[in-house]
């Protein structure tokens, strides 16, 4: 089985501040970590691969320092890791990020699950798994909470949403975007952490790639982002309604109709 | 490299900080309570790979510097001091049979070093700063040795499967042998009930006219005192560490409580009592952690570090005593409860002024060198 993980370095949550004049994310000596979702990813991935052997390739797209998220994927037992860096990926939106990881995973060749977090927790966009999923021209499962095979080319998915749950069946090759609930992802160990120095990070530029320079960057990017602040927080009213349903409901339609 | 080397200490430092804060920390008080690891807890820190942090990689470890995994004792240590202190006896231990171990025995022992524990024993009824009081016979028979004797207050006696035994043979040299719980002859005695330290097992081994091949001798027969000392020099480092880590969860409790509570209108920190207790623990706190990471540089540079490995244990063990006082003292009432975890930070530090050499020892061996400089 050769599985691919796509990951996202973020900025550690709690590391996270707004800077008050300008509204934009204070980005200076902000510690990034491996998108907590993608941790889900990776931990699927060693277990489909402790179950069914084969290979775990990371692969993600970021300028240099992305390389310690990579490390940190290596040290949780993954075999390999790919980034996509150059100033020519730099600006990406979604869909000219999901443009290059397709190609990628194109030309690592033979890949029969690509796995991703359900979004990323900077972004919260949750779209750049469906639309290499689409580049690529597989089935895709998204939300996934639990995941099996029924036999070595199908995968069955039980995906979670607001109120219910869905099962679907995909055949391989396919892309799984996994929510947190999948599983615990493991610890790095202390062994695993030097191993990791051993193991391969390659880095693609946009000339390692099967690529139409005008869907990269910046420049190959339908949209952009104009601002970025923090949501004021403004009290709102709370009003108490009556125990008595009967009463609570008439006082509602009451309230909605005023 | 030396960068490669930093990024994996960082690393390995950040992994630890998150088991800790996921598994230990929260065990705390239970650990404490019940005087023992819960079920499993124990087993997770093996899965995870914590007994291999100081092991050579060519034995399957991660072969981290000592330093390092003394910095990962302290981070450990904020968490649970208990988890802390049996990371240290098996460490040290460790360190003894990589020093002065016979290939064939390195090659048979440190492969397991990743799953068993491994302890050093010297302690006996007749005193534990005695070693020369022992009763525990070696004697010759062929190729290998008889070892006759009970050894008391082993750190992880009953949790580790080999041990490193100090024994007299039969001219009244002092040799270490390892021994091997599967050995016949070989049993254990009673847990002890400590006030401090609840879940590090402390107990006794009997050993039973126990045949140990020759190859398990250490060192050299006459080098007993020396592979003991030397163990306790590796052992105040890394506790060093671990009265690092009191200090911090000391320190992390009184700031807490001294920005909620307040005197009047007046949060407590910004009282100038308050603020010279803080600044107290902080400094003693900042004081151990720059004699033990010192004595680990001496020790990876390859320079004599006893002197500084005894400073260590014993500035910062008094010190965690009367940090844990003063931190106690922040809280008043409530420090003076269990509901709050300072009473048992007290009683852990208190452990590490007596384990190792007592601090009356380290004033002799400090002292003394002093004088004969």
């Amino acid at each position: 089985m050769k599985i691919v993980v796509c990951i996202k370095q973020v900025p550690k949550s709690d590391s996270v501040k707004i800077d008050p004049k300008t509204n934009n994310m204070v980005r200076d000596n902000v510690e990034g970590v491996i998108n907590p979702f993608d941790k889900n990813a990776i931990e699927e991935a060693l277990r489909i691969k402790d179950q069914l052997g084969g290979e775990v390739i990371l692969l993600s797209m970021g300028p240099d320092g992305y390389m310690s998220s990579l490390r940190d994927g290596l040290a949780m037992g993954a075999d390999r890791a790919i980034l996509l860096s150059s100033r020519a990926f730099g600006g990406a939106d979604t869909l000219a990020t999901g443009y290059p990881i397709s190609q990628a995973i194109k030309k690592i060749g033979g890949v029969d699950l690509v796995l991703l977090g359900r979004q990323s927790v900077d972004a919260d966009t949750g779209q750049v798994g469906p639309i290499v999923a689409e580049y690529l021209n597989v089935p895709q499962v998204t939300f996934a909470e639990e995941l099996r095979f029924v036999d070595e080319h199908t995968l069955y998915g039980q995906r979670l949403l607001d109120g219910a749950t869905q099962s679907v069946q995909v055949t391989l090759p396919a892309v799984v975007m996994v929510r947190s609930e999948l599983n615990t992802p493991r610890y790095e160990t202390p062994v695993n952490i030097q191993t990791s120095f051993e193991k391969p990070i390659d880095v693609w530029t946009e000339h390692d790639l099967d690529l139409d320079a005008t869907r990269i960057g910046q420049a190959g990017s339908p949209t952009t982002v104009q601002k970025v602040y923090a949501p004021k927080r403004e009290g709102r009213q709370t009003v108490q309604l009556s125990d008595d349903s009967a009463t609570a409901v008439k006082e509602l339609l009451a309230r909605i109709r005023n | 490299m030396e960068n490669q080397e930093k990024m994996a200490a960082s690393m390995l430092h950040r992994m630890v900080r998150e088991f800790t804060e996921n598994e230990l920390a929260p065990l705390d008080m239970e650990i404490d309570a019940q005087g023992d690891y819960p079920q499993g807890l124990f087993q997770k820190v093996i899965d995870n790979g914590l007994l291999t942090m100081t092991l050579p990689r060519e034995y399957g470890g991660a072969g981290f510097s000592y330093d390092s995994v003394a910095k990962a004792i302290h981070l450990m240590a904020i968490g649970n001091a208990s988890m802390a202190v049996t990371l240290e006896g098996h460490f040290k231990t460790l360190e003894q049979l990589l020093k002065y171990g016979d290939q064939r025995l390195k090659d048979e022992y440190l492969t397991s070093a990743a799953h068993r524990i491994f302890a050093f024993s010297q302690t006996e009824s007749s005193g534990g700063s005695n070693p020369r009081g022992i009763a525990t016979r070696a004697v010759k028979s062929g190729d290998d040795w008889i070892i006759t004797g009970d050894k008391i207050m082993i750190t992880n006696g009953g949790l580790a499967q080999v041990y490193c035994v100090l024994a007299k043979t039969e001219d009244d040299q002092m040799a270490v042998f390892v021994v091997d719980q599967d050995m016949p002859g070989f049993s254990f005695g009673k847990r002890e009930d400590f006030i401090g330290l609840r879940g590090t097992p402390v107990g006794e081994i009997v050993m039973d006219h126990i045949k140990v091949p020759g190859y398990h001798l250490l060192g050299q027969i006459g080098q007993g005192l020396e592979i003991g000392n030397n163990a306790h020099d590796d052992a105040r480092i890394l506790m060093g560490a671990v009265l690092t880590g009191i200090m911090e969860h000391e320190l992390q409790i009184a700031v807490d409580y001294s920005k909620q509570r307040k005197a009047l209108d007046t949060p407590l920190y910004e009282l100038q009592t308050i603020q010279e207790k803080i600044s107290e623990i902080a400094i003693a706190r900042q004081n151990t952690e720059l004699l033990y990471q010192h004595a680990a540089q001496l020790k990876i540079t390859g320079q004599s570090y006893a002197q500084v490995a005894a400073m260590a244990k014993s500035y910062g063990s008094r010190a965690a005593v009367r940090c844990g006082d003063m931190a106690l003292q922040v809280l008043a009432g409530y420090g003076y409860s269990r509901e709050y975890p300072i009473e048992h930070l007290i009683r852990d530090a208190r452990a590490m002024e007596i384990a190792e050499g007592t601090v009356e020892r380290m004033s002799g061996e400090i002292a003394l060198k002093q004088v004969n400089q």
